[in-house]
């Protein structure tokens, strides 16, 4: 006998699960070798570029030595070699930049992926929970691997800054030690500074952000309501309240701008007060003239770009803390919502450069059906019982309606049966042909069954590529296109199948829509077909058309619906009440 | 609504007209600025002072003195920074906080019309985040192009009084390195909007494929979703290079030139030694100020793009200024009082297209009569309620309000005269006080919680009416919005009220509490009913039958039903069967003959 659950990938275990903030370094390396050509070669060239001002600081204190010995020439040759160490220093962020782009985005899709594929999986074991608002879900695409990414970026920063301070630390200690040894002093603050700030500032840009909110969210109260303002005279008193909100948020924005600013004017500042101190405890060397225009010119240049690796260690340290958070919440769409589930290694061909061939859809394997048994079914939420010990048999081609009034647990029923009610406590069994589907929303997919939720999500995308979600036969999709009724509509529009239907389907009718749909749950010719509620969109001639077309085709159907002429065709008529089956509903004896 | 695109000259009126009000504060920016500035330029003064000296032989005590003034200098021109930030941002926050609020009146002052044709998502945009472009251009680019020209205008005038050549060679330096920058510009701009549109197509394609997840999971389209993925992370990949190639040519010129800055400095400064015209400290300066005058530079390409908002957002603002409402405030006759007749004389409206939404409309309506307004949808029975509560203005005919024409009552008193509960209640984020006095301070608490009573909303005025509500209706039923927007009316006591019946379904129970309230809020007042289900039109005394713009039917209820061949008669037959279908679900809440 044919095994009912296809699909058995190996989870990653050698990763513990748990705090994702203990494994962030783990996490992010992950991430890194995604794509480690891309990663590390746009590393080295970042290196090299923050590593050039040690050399070309280096000629500018060479060249100013020239001029105080007089020596106009050498000066020339010097400048000369400012502007090649500044060429190359060009050439590596150019070719640095562009290749780091790439790596940057390689770890971002790494991660959406991962992400997407796990709420898209049609059950197995790196299925998701599926989330709540897709809105919100979006962040975690985008916020969450962005910080992710720019975790890594500051790591770059980082070792950057660390090959040009120790660099620069053995050129100044060599022009003169002691001056050296004092800049540790401002720097030190500057990473100090920047740690302790950094996080504030994320609060406070935390907190301007509510207040923008509050604004935004009265504005958008108000102007959704104009009419009831406007007749209840209600402007003033809304402006009075209005005007509260706009001053606290003036007072979280400048408090937001003051601190950032007050950061970067004490990198700045770090600059100015390094070479105050170093002057200051040069005094003596600067009036005997060993501290001379050379070394003067060597620090002005560094210092400069002193403040940079402690400004970046500063800044790393609270990258890796919002890594961790955004780890933390991107784990919610994946598998077991583990962390490592959001690393999952996988291929991505996004480069042009790489070779990609659209791989075939993988499905489960078709088991022909004879007899589909569903006994105990319930379903509850957070202890609530939606359906209640639902039973029922439906044989090979033959029509089970469901009935019963709003709000009884119909959806509910249907989704249960095909492993789709996530939130929810399922118990029961289902059987086809007399063996228990271990994993239903793994097994229930074409070609062994397709359903037609109530109200259709179609995507914008191609007719074609909306039924078919995927490659397709194109007798199969004229089929399918015909069963469901609606050939003729699409034969009509300017591109054919090719035509392109809008956001969410938008530039279709509302029964459109909904044919459209039902065109996708035939088109794989599944062995069983379950279809929520089409009467709401379709008139009673589609509905007739429409069921004589699936009885010809000979397919097993589990629909619902409320139309006479439904229960007329049925082989079987359900009426669910309170989530009971109270039998079967009267039956037309004409 | 046709409105001109505002000339730069409007535009420049506009941020004058903005700034004025708070001057002095802009101008002490501007001494704060120049101080700024002028520190700036004097720090590198002093150490050339100290390599001067140091070459000319001097003692280690006058170079610590030196070293001390840099160090002073250093420190007070960055605290000076942060204030001059500080300064700025409130000064721009306080100045366009203003407009907001100017903004914000003018347009809820705007018609029906308008508000009918702009989403509030775009209202908010323009009132909220266009303005905030303004800030942004006010409290950045502002001082900072300032602080940029006192610098590099100190800096030339500095370098000319200690020898001309140099004032002009930076002079020239400086000039050239901004056109080169600025030219090189517009290029990173288009691909960065095309970056834009890629990585908005991503995430919108996410989104809509996370909206769709159980679909694509039932029908198993994982795979076809991450091969779609995976062309969307293209797009994304290579505009995303494309913007950086372009900001890359954009980074040669400003890092070119500022390295260029360094060896013209260094040889210029060597030969103009050589030939004894300017000191060694004068050389190193050279090299000080072209360190100082990058920061500018490297800044220029940034600030342009917020110039570049500011400058759209200005326009939109001004354009937004200049709608005006078609509705008129200029009438000053007060109604008698009590309860008021309506009188609609030969009323004519439309869209300005040649569909007339309403037809020779004559209507008596006498004082404390309450009418039931019936019709299927696009009769016309809400523009015509419309007319009443002057939302809109006939395109021909008169409309009276207790004997006097509806334009000769101001505003305020037709407001507080007339009152309408909308089919559909807006709540707001904000207390259950809020939302029944809508944010008006002057009822007491007591007359609040007396409204709620009045409308049977007992619950809720007992849980507290300092209790918050959310934005979407949190916490309360359609049904129970539907009570506190007869609370707002209570509240209010009008003489003249319009019910726009409610299609949502409620529950029997609270559809009975909300008839309860509705017969006797009517009670002494002039009542329109515009019914969406008949059946609910027990109490009313008259009914008027709109179709296709005409009234095609006026007389008392009684009359009416009686009269099998009345119009109203018909509806309610019909209708009555449509609420019997079995299950109920598919029976249509909209009258439809």
């Amino acid at each position: 006998m044919t095994e009912l659950v296809t699909k058995h990938p190996e989870p990653i275990h050698d990763v513990p699960a748990g705090n994702p903030t203990d494994n962030v370094w783990k996490l992010t390396w992950r991430v890194s070798q995604h794509r480690p050509r891309e990663l590390w070669v746009g590393w080295s060239l970042f290196v090299v570029f923050f590593t050039m001002p040690a050399i070309t600081g280096y000629f500018l204190a060479r060249g100013y030595g020239a001029l105080e010995g007089g020596d106009t020439t050498g000066t020339i040759w010097w400048a000369a070699a400012i502007a090649a160490s500044e060429t190359i220093r060009m050439i590596a962020i150019h070719h640095g930049a562009l290749i780091w782009t790439k790596a940057w985005i390689h770890m971002q899709t790494l991660l959406r992926a991962n992400m997407l594929s796990a709420q898209m999986a049609s059950g197995g074991l790196h299925a998701g929970q599926p989330v709540g608002s897709a809105g919100s879900a979006v962040t975690h695409f985008r916020d969450d691997t962005e910080d992710v990414a720019n975790f890594v970026d500051g790591m770059v920063d980082v070792s950057g800054g660390l090959v040009f301070t120790v660099i620069a630390g053995f050129v100044l200690g060599a022009a003169d030690p002691n001056a050296a040894l004092i800049l540790i002093l401002p720097l030190l603050g500057v990473g100090i500074a920047t740690r302790v700030l950094d996080t504030r500032i994320k609060e406070y840009r935390a907190a301007d952000r509510a207040a923008t909110e509050g604004v935004t969210g009265l504005l958008g109260d108000v102007m959704a309501a104009a009419t009831t303002v406007k007749v209840n005279d209600a402007a003033e008193p809304m402006l009075a309240r209005l005007a509260v909100l706009v001053d606290r948020r003036r007072h979280t924005a400048v408090r937001d701008r003051v601190l950032e600013e007050g950061v970067q004017a004490f990198s700045k500042g770090a600059a100015d007060v390094g070479l105050g101190l170093v002057l200051l405890v040069s005094a003596g060397a600067i009036a005997s003239g060993s501290f001379d225009l050379a070394t003067l010119a060597l620090f002005t240049a560094y210092l400069g770009w002193l403040s940079f690796l402690p400004r970046m260690v500063g800044r790393v340290l609270a990258r890796r803390k919002q890594a961790g958070v955004a780890f933390d919440r991107m784990s919610a769409l994946v598998a077991e919502q583990a962390p490592t589930n959001t690393v999952r290694k996988r291929r991505l061909p996004i480069d042009p450069a790489d070779k990609r061939t659209r791989s075939a859809v993988e499905r489960p394997e078709r088991v022909s059906l004879e007899r589909l048994d569903v006994s105990g079914l319930s379903v509850a939420y957070d202890g609530r019982r939606v359906v209640s010990d639902v039973g029922f048999t439906v044989g090979r081609g033959e029509f089970v309606v469901i009935t019963g009034p709003i709000g009884v647990g119909k959806s509910t029923l249907l989704r249960a049966l095909l492993g789709l009610a996530w939130q929810a406590d399922v118990t029961g069994s289902v059987r086809w042909n007399g063996r228990e589907i271990e994993d239903r929303s793994a097994f229930l997919v074409p070609p062994n069954a397709a359903f037609l939720s109530q109200v259709p999500q179609l995507i914008s995308d191609s007719v074609a590529d909306n039924v078919a979600l995927g490659p397709v036969d194109p007798v199969q999709l004229a089929t399918a296109l015909r069963l469901a009724a609606i050939a003729d509509d699409i034969e009509s529009m300017p591109a054919g199948a090719d035509t392109l239907i809008g956001p969410r389907g938008l530039r279709l009718s509302g029964g459109q829509r909904q044919r459209l749909a039902t065109a996708r749950a035939l088109v794989h010719a599944p062995e069983l077909v379950v279809l929520d509620d089409l009467s709401s969109a379709l008139d009673v001639e589609t509905e007739v058309l429409l069921w004589t077309n699936l009885a010809d085709a000979g397919m097993t159907v589990i629909a619902v619906s409320h139309r006479e002429v439904a229960f007329r065709r049925a082989d079987q008529v359900l009426r669910l009440e309170d989530g009971r089956i109270v039998g079967p509903a009267p039956r037309n004896s004409d | 609504m046709a409105t001109q695109t505002a000339t730069s000259g409007t535009r420049w009126r506009v941020l004058g007209a903005l700034l004025r009000p708070d001057a002095w504060r802009w101008a002490g920016l501007g001494v704060l600025v120049a101080i700024s500035s002028a520190l700036l330029i004097a720090g590198p003064l002093v150490v050339r002072q100290i390599v001067d000296a140091a070459t000319e032989g001097t003692t280690r005590a006058d170079i610590v003195r030196l070293s001390l003034v840099f160090l002073a200098i250093a420190v007070v021109t960055q605290i000076l920074a942060v204030i001059v930030v500080w300064s700025a941002t409130i000064a721009a926050w306080r100045t366009t906080n203003d407009l907001r609020l100017t903004m914000t009146r003018h347009v809820l002052g705007l018609d029906h019309e308008f508000h009918r044709t702009h989403t509030p998502g775009e209202l908010i945009q323009r009132v909220d985040g266009d303005i905030t472009s303004v800030s942004d251009f006010l409290s950045t680019v502002v001082t900072k192009a300032a602080g940029a020209a006192m610098l590099i205008g100190g800096i030339i005038i500095v370098l000319t009084v200690l020898d001309w050549r140099l004032g002009l060679g930076m002079a020239v330096y400086v000039g050239l390195a901004l056109v080169v920058i600025v030219q090189s510009r517009h290029r990173a701009v288009s691909e960065s909007s095309d970056e834009m549109g890629a990585l908005g197509r991503l995430y919108g394609g996410i989104e809509e494929r996370l909206t769709a997840a159980e679909d694509l999971r039932a029908n198993g389209a994982a795979d076809h979703v991450a091969w779609r993925f995976v062309e969307d992370s293209e797009d994304a990949l290579m505009s995303a290079v494309r913007r950086e190639r372009a900001f890359l040519i954009m980074w040669w010129f400003v890092q070119g030139a500022v390295a260029a800055g360094w060896v013209i400095a260094l040889v210029l400064g060597a030969v103009l030694v050589a030939a004894g015209t300017i000191s060694l400290g004068t050389a190193f300066l050279l090299f000080q100020y072209v360190l100082l005058i990058a920061r500018p530079l490297e800044e220029v390409v940034h600030e342009l793009e917020t110039v570049q908002k500011a400058n759209g957002a200005m326009v939109r603002v001004v354009d937004l200024l200049d709608v005006r409402p078609k509705v008129l405030d200029e009438g000053d006759t007060n109604p008698p009082a009590g309860p008021l007749s309506i009188d609609v004389d030969a009323v004519h409206f439309d869209y300005g297209d040649d569909r007339p939404v309403l037809s020779h409309v004559d209507l008596h309506i006498g004082a404390g009569r309450s009418v039931g307004i019936v019709g299927r949808t696009g009769s016309g029975k809400t523009t015509f309620s419309r007319l009443v509560l002057r939302l809109v203005e006939p395109t021909s005919g008169g409309v009276a309000l207790g004997g006097v024409p509806i334009a000769d009552i101001s505003l305020v008193e037709l407001r507080r005269r007339v009152a309408l509960v909308p089919q559909e209640v807006e709540l707001f984020a904000g207390t259950v006080r809020d939302n029944v006095t809508l944010f008006d301070d002057q009822p007491t608490d007591a007359a609040v919680v007396e409204a709620l009573h009045r409308v049977g909303l007992d619950a809720l005025a007992a849980a507290g009416i300092d209790r918050a509500l959310g934005a979407a209706g949190g916490g309360l039923s359609a049904g129970e919005a539907q009570l506190l927007a007869l609370a707002r009316v209570w509240l209010r006591d009008p003489d003249v009220l319009v019910l726009d019946e409610a299609t949502a379904r409620v529950d029997p129970q609270t559809e009975q509490r909300l008839e309860a309230a509705v017969v006797e809020l009517m009670r002494g007042r002039t009542t329109l009913v515009i019914a969406h289900r008949l059946s609910t039109l027990h109490s009313v005394d008259e009914i008027i039958v709109f179709d296709h713009g005409l009234v095609v039917e006026h007389g008392d209820r009684g009359d009416l039903v009686g009269d099998d061949d009345s119009r109203f008669a018909q509806l309610l037959s019909i209708s009555l069967d449509e609420e019997r279908e079995p299950d109920g679900e598919t029976a249509s809440s909209e009258v439809t003959p």
